[in-house]
């Protein structure tokens, strides 16, 4: 039932069923799983981004400079009411930018 | 019971993709970085982008169709609380507003309707957002955020002329069954002016290619706006309400937005001045075969195939170049069906000697749009339709 590989990129893929039945319709999404590189903050990214998004949103992105991270972590703050006080945001803000960034 | 269907695969093309892409000089390797292939419900192996809300890119391969297969067709849904199941016998399509009667349809009430059927292509706005430069946040989606497809459903403005819109109604909002994980994040909610909701051609759409959609691409009906990108296009819809003031939800009034210059573009890295809801579709065109980084043999017959269209205007013309844009030649435009599908279209070429060539394509529409050379640029990543560059090796013969 499960298998786990990786690339860069360590998911799973539990089970992606779909049946119907009479008129009713129904799917079973399949259970991804995406690996944040490891260091500090990366449970803060864990916790906090996956209330709204799975993390390959993170990963998928290109390398971002600071600037882009920290605007794109308020906009999930102030435009999209993401719990995150202040200082896990600083929190957040650097992980991304060490993992993530352009300044590696 | 039927249509059961359990499928569980997980693939890493990806990591083969990225050896056998690493031998081609010049290719972007970091778009390879990372690639991952997974097979939601109802749909065939698709490239992953993110998992929740799911957004799944076509393969390009599948372009060398006219008809992208429901299964195959790209799939983005922008809040995480989407619909996983839905009864026909208590789902019903809702509309109200500012009209004369509130209407509350089933899908046997819709049927009812007229019945309208053409080919659209459908794309979505960020479709090549991964290729801009500099290169902007985003779903980095390459060429597959797009698909030809055969629609069917009862017109907009029928449904809208049973409920009766009343005077001094400016523009219609559109609300599906997905909704936001918080309060706080705005639900997908849409809106178009009534003059654009009022055109023959939208329809409420519940056939893809003669089936019912696939839960991810909206079942049970989705809007279907051809010639527009595909944000308008909303899916599983529960809600249409006619306004007698501009709508001003977050999804039209704040996001999915271009800069309001005649290019849809600014200077590279700058903010726009002002901006406008996107709309129509730019005119664009793709080589699907070679693909880039393909060898071929020198002396041998090469047939250079792709696609082409436009927001709404039948395409007129596309031009190929061997030769990196140096000289152009016409290419055979294959069946026209209709100016919302694209074209299929073929380039004969026998490469003489050995070497690197760059293929490209370039696309004109009715009205004389077409595509620029170098890469247009917005913040947002979207309109792109720069004249694509595949880049092709040609052995010796017998090689």
């Amino acid at each position: 039932m499960k298998r786990i590989l990786s690339i860069s990129i360590f998911f799973l893929i539990v089970t992606a069923a779909a049946y119907s039945i009479g008129d009713e319709r129904r799917i079973t999404l399949p259970n991804v799983q995406t690996d944040l590189a490891p260091g500090a903050g990366k449970e803060k990214v864990s916790t906090l981004c996956n209330i709204c998004h799975s993390v390959d949103y993170i990963t998928m992105q290109p390398l971002g400079t600071r600037a882009q991270w920290a605007a794109t972590v308020s906009k999930m703050i102030k435009v999209f009411g993401a719990p995150i006080n202040e200082s896990d945001e600083k929190i957040i803000i650097s992980y991304l930018f060490e993992h993530y960034g352009a300044g590696k | 019971m039927e249509n059961y269907k359990l499928s569980r695969r997980t693939l890493l093309k990806g990591a083969a993709a990225m050896a056998a892409m690493s031998a081609v000089q010049g290719f972007p390797a970091d778009i390879f970085a990372g690639e991952r292939m997974a097979r939601f419900p109802e749909k065939t192996d698709l490239l992953l982008l993110t998992a929740r809300p799911p957004q799944l890119e076509t393969p390009v391969s599948y372009f060398k169709e006219m008809i992208t297969p429901n299964e195959a067709l790209f799939v983005r849904w922008h809040i995480s609380q989407i619909p996983t199941s839905v009864d026909l016998n208590t789902w019903r399509l809702k509309i109200g507003g500012n009209t004369e009667r509130e209407l509350s349809l089933s899908m046997d009430d819709l049927g009812k309707f007229e019945k309208v059927v053409y080919t659209a292509v459908i794309q979505c706005s960020g479709n090549s957002r991964s290729f801009f430069a500099p290169r902007v946040f985003g779903g980095q989606w390459k060429n597959g955020a797009m698909g030809n497809v055969t629609w069917a459903g009862a017109r907009l403005k029928d449904v809208l002329d049973r409920a009766g819109i009343k005077a001094g109604s400016v523009d219609i909002a559109f609300n599906g069954l997905d909704y936001p994980p918080l309060a706080s994040v705005p639900d997908l909610v849409k809106s178009l002016p009534v003059d654009k909701a009022l055109a023959s051609d939208v329809i409420i759409a519940y056939e893809m290619n003669g089936k019912p959609l696939p839960m991810l691409n909206g079942f049970p009906a989705r809007l279907v706006v051809p010639g527009w990108y595909a944000t308008y296009w909303v899916k599983s819809l529960s809600d249409i309400t006619v306004l007698s003031k501009p709508f001003d939800g977050f999804w039209v009034k704040t996001a999915y937005r271009i800069p309001d210059t005649p290019c849809g573009c600014i200077e590279p890295g700058s903010a726009p001045a002002k901006t406008i809801p996107i709309n129509r579709m730019t005119t664009r065109s793709l080589i699907v075969t070679p693909e880039s980084g393909a060898t071929v043999k020198a002396g041998a017959p090469v047939n250079i195939t792709g696609i082409a269209f436009s927001g709404g205007y039948s395409i007129s013309e596309v031009i190929v170049s061997t030769d990196g844009g140096r000289n152009w030649g016409q290419a055979a435009l294959g069946k026209d069906m209709g100016k919302y599908s694209w074209i299929q279209w073929s380039y004969p070429w026998r490469p003489e000697k050995p070497g690197k060539y760059v293929l490209m394509a370039k696309a004109t529409n009715s009205i004389g749009e077409s595509q620029p050379s170098g890469g247009l640029w917005n913040p947002a990543g979207y309109l792109w339709n720069k004249v694509e560059k595949n880049e092709v090796v040609v052995e010796r013969e017998g090689a």
